[in-house]
């Protein structure tokens, strides 16, 4: 396989975007990818693109995104996996690529979660994601099917409810520096314990807020990478795990198999260790989530993902800043828009250039978890290096 | 003659100890299961069901369905659903055939209970019936209601002149006037009732048969009346009646109409409401829900029985949603159980206590609920009671 780089970078804001719609979104966060390409890019370069989004906002996806960009004349291809949706397109995309088909393709992600009334969102949602019959009418919203988890994992492991309100004290500090952040705002471990409940044990703080968003990157194959940077990010490991669907079928809901196996893809194909990881966005929809993907992931030992917050090792600072963007906690979540977001990020990361800078930062991790707990994808980068 | 081998009893844990109230997840049909499955208990099972209440869910058709499967008796019986009270009850009873599983279930005050017929135990006999019009309260079509108001006109023109005009000696309990009636018509002590409508008139037969009391019952509903011997026998009772306390304080949340798929609702409906999971051949492992396997050769396995699942288990994780749902009541807690020695988990809401009260490692029993309404149609399935459900205190409020 050729060796596969990201060569641009570029997303909206994340925000309650009432204003603009998925076809304002996505050329804005093509043309600041497209601005970002050192050497300048033209469009015409474009052979192919994949186009992670899970709602079907004002018409079918790869026609949406292709109609939007003036790219009708290459071949489209939606992605749909659920909160895993971003990083599957890079996936695709670099597969696209690194088996010679094409040399340059368009990866961007993007979803319009505040189109419908508040009132209507969460069934519509929760029709993609449940079992008609057996779960939904039970009124399994988003946070429960996390808090599912969560209640287990706090009542195996030493981690408290105090231990997610640190996540959430970390992230929104995280995001205060991030331009592009929802949530630029510092909370104290107090506010987020004396929040209202959600859905228990998640209080207000513990959970992303809604967002629409759109991300976009430029992927490149090594023989061509030259004409746009001479930062090339290189795509070092991609992996795509899944798991069983409905909560009852999990027998060890402390952990999310997905990660573990698309973990063990990416770093394997990357030939890394988590050690060598020096920045992460990882999925924290909930606080809760990502101190079991910490675990998943291989940063923590199996229920010790709490002494890292405690210490503060995934702090900006710390010996593994996670989620310096302020992950999906604090920055937003649009869904198809996540990972391709935290490949944005992580870009800007290990090229030296992000918001809210990890000093060194050289090899850099991106992680999903969703539908709701049954796929993951992750994917790991390289700086270009000093 | 009728004979009864035993008689159920259910009443909702929420309300006052004199006037129980439904949850938000019970009707006259889960109502009537309860009831129905403590008759049953022990019992060889019933070979036919009739249900009388003036509360009937699916008014064009699909209670029957709903009352087999919960019951977990055979499709093929036969089921009559019968609008009535308390008369209606006793004509049912007395002129049921043995095995007979005879359930009445009222909403306001709720409650339910149920009779099995048996070739022995406790005799009945039709002795009086008065059919007379008084019409205080109607209900029309779109349901309605309209209430006369005027309660000594139907005391004295409706219960009074109807037992007059009956004659016969006096009796030992009356269903389906209140307790001051009663007392005023009986003699001795009649049984304390929890209920106005048809249940009342097994309420009580179970406190009849419970304290070896012989005599005439009388059910009465607005100015027609209904007695029956009751005499000498052994008859089991059987009563499901929890201590009452308040109904939760929540919020409903406005929204728009929860969809459903009537397509999933049928696929699923007979493994789901009889609460039974699949067992392919060669297989010890279950799936519920049940489902299509593919095995290592890539052959398709589709003929699959369906085997009981066990109805108590263990809360493996849970959780209490206090966010508002559109549609929904908030707070409601949603429990992961693991059904004992099967090796099979649920994901179901809780019943039967304060939501956010169930912790990990709790036992219970898993009952039948109508768990959604959705887009009208009452959607029935299996929640988690959790055994002795006195506690009050929310835990995660603390």
């Amino acid at each position: 396989m050729r060796k596969v780089a990201v060569v641009g970078a570029g997303m909206t804001p994340f925000a309650e975007h009432f204003a603009l719609g998925i076809k304002d979104l996505l050329p804005m966060a093509f043309a600041e990818c497209a601005a970002s390409v050192d050497k300048g890019l033209d469009k015409g370069d474009i052979q192919a693109a994949w186009f992670g989004e899970l709602s079907t906002t004002d018409g079918f996806p790869s026609g949406i995104l292709a109609d939007t960009l003036g790219l009708t004349d290459i071949p489209v291809t939606r992605v749909e996996n659920a909160c895993a949706t971003g990083n599957d397109a890079v996936r695709n995309a670099l597969f696209g690529i690194a088996s010679g088909a094409f040399d340059v393709a368009l990866v961007v992600g993007a979803d319009k979660v505040r189109e419908s009334a508040s009132k209507d969102t969460f069934w519509e949602w929760a029709g993609m994601t449940r079992d008609m019959a057996w779960d939904y009418p039970l009124g399994l919203v988003a946070p429960a099917n996390f808090a599912l988890h969560v209640a287990r994992y706090l009542h195996e492991s030493p981690a408290t409810k105090e231990h997610m309100a640190m996540v959430a004290v970390k992230n929104h500090h995280h995001a205060v520096k991030n331009p592009k952040a929802q949530l630029r705002f510092d909370i104290t471990v107090e506010q987020a314990l004396n929040a209202p409940t959600v859905v228990a044990p998640f209080g207000l703080y513990d959970c992303t807020p809604q967002s629409d968003g759109a991300a976009a990157l430029i992927l490149a194959a090594e023989e061509v990478v030259d004409r746009y940077t001479d930062r090339p990010v290189w795509i070092r490991g991609v992996g795509l795990g899944l798991d069983r669907v409905m909560h009852q079928h999990k027998r060890d809901m402390t952990t999310f198999p997905a990660t573990v196996k698309a973990a063990k893809q990416a770093l394997g194909m990357a030939g890394l260790t988590p050690a060598d990881v020096d920045v992460a966005e990882v999925h924290d929809c909930f606080t809760g989530v990502e101190l079991i993907s910490y675990e998943d992931l291989g940063f923590a030992e199996r229920f010790g993902a709490h002494k890292l917050v405690e210490a503060e090792a995934t702090s900006v600072g710390g010996s593994l800043p996670v989620n310096p963007s302020g992950g999906l906690k604090a920055k937003g979540h649009p869904p198809g828009a996540t990972g391709v977001a935290q490949c944005v990020e992580l870009f800007e990361q290990v090229r030296g250039e992000a918001a809210n800078q990890v000093d060194g930062a050289r090899i850099a991790l991106a992680h999903n978890v969703g539908g709701p707990t049954a796929v993951s994808a992750v994917t790991v980068l390289e700086g270009p290096g000093a | 003659m009728t004979q009864v081998s035993s008689v159920g009893t259910y009443l909702p844990c929420w309300g006052s100890p004199a006037r129980r109230q439904v949850g938000d997840d019970e009707d006259v049909l889960t109502l009537a299961v309860e009831a129905g499955r403590a008759a049953l208990e022990g019992a060889a099972g019933a070979e036919r069901v009739i249900l009388i209440s003036r509360e009937l869910p699916l008014l064009e058709g699909g209670n029957s369905a709903v009352l087999l499967a919960g019951l977990g008796l055979d499709p093929e019986l036969e089921v009559s659903e019968r609008l009535g009270g308390a008369p209606a009850a006793l004509d049912a009873l007395s002129s049921a055939r043995p095995r007979t599983l005879v359930i009445g279930a009222d909403l306001e005050p709720a409650g339910a209970a149920a009779v099995l017929t048996s070739g022995e135990g406790l005799s009945v006999r039709a002795a009086t019936r008065l059919t007379r019009s008084l019409p205080v309260r109607t209900r029309d079509a779109s349901g309605a209601v309209h209430d006369y108001g005027d309660p000594r006109l139907l005391r004295e023109r409706g219960l009074l002149a109807s037992v007059a005009a009956a004659g016969g000696e006096k009796p030992v309990a009356v269903a389906g006037t209140d307790r001051k009636q009663a007392l005023s018509l009986c003699t001795g002590t009649p049984p304390e009732l929890p209920t106005l409508g048809a249940s009342a008139a097994f309420f009580a037969l179970a406190a009849l048969a419970d304290a070896g009391i012989t005599g005439t019952l009388l059910g009465t509903e607005q100015a027609s009346l209904t007695g029956i011997v009751v005499e000498t026998g052994p008859a089991r009772v059987n009563r499901r009646e929890p201590p009452a306390r308040p109904v939760p304080r929540g919020k409903y949340t406005p929204g728009s109409e929860i969809p459903i798929s009537l397509a999933a609702y049928e696929r699923a409906f007979e493994a789901k409401l009889r609460w039974e999971a699949a067992r392919h051949p060669g297989s010890d492992e279950l799936d519920f829900p049940p489902r299509y396997r593919v095995g290592q050769d890539g052959s398709l396995s589709s003929d699959y029985e369906l085997v009981p699942l066990p109805r108590t288990g263990t809360v493996y994780t849970g959780v209490t949603v206090h966010v508002p749902v559109p549609g929904l009541k908030t707070p409601y807690s949603l429990v992961i159980v693991e059904l004992d020695e099967v090796g099979v988990r649920a994901l179901v809401k809780v019943t039967g206590t304060e939501p956010g009260t169930v912790d990990i490692g709790d036992r219970g029993r898993m009952v039948l609920r109508r768990v959604a309404v959705r887009s009208g149609v009452p959607d029935y399935g299996y929640a988690f009671e959790p055994e002795g459900s006195m506690r009050t205190a929310d835990k995660e409020a603390a």
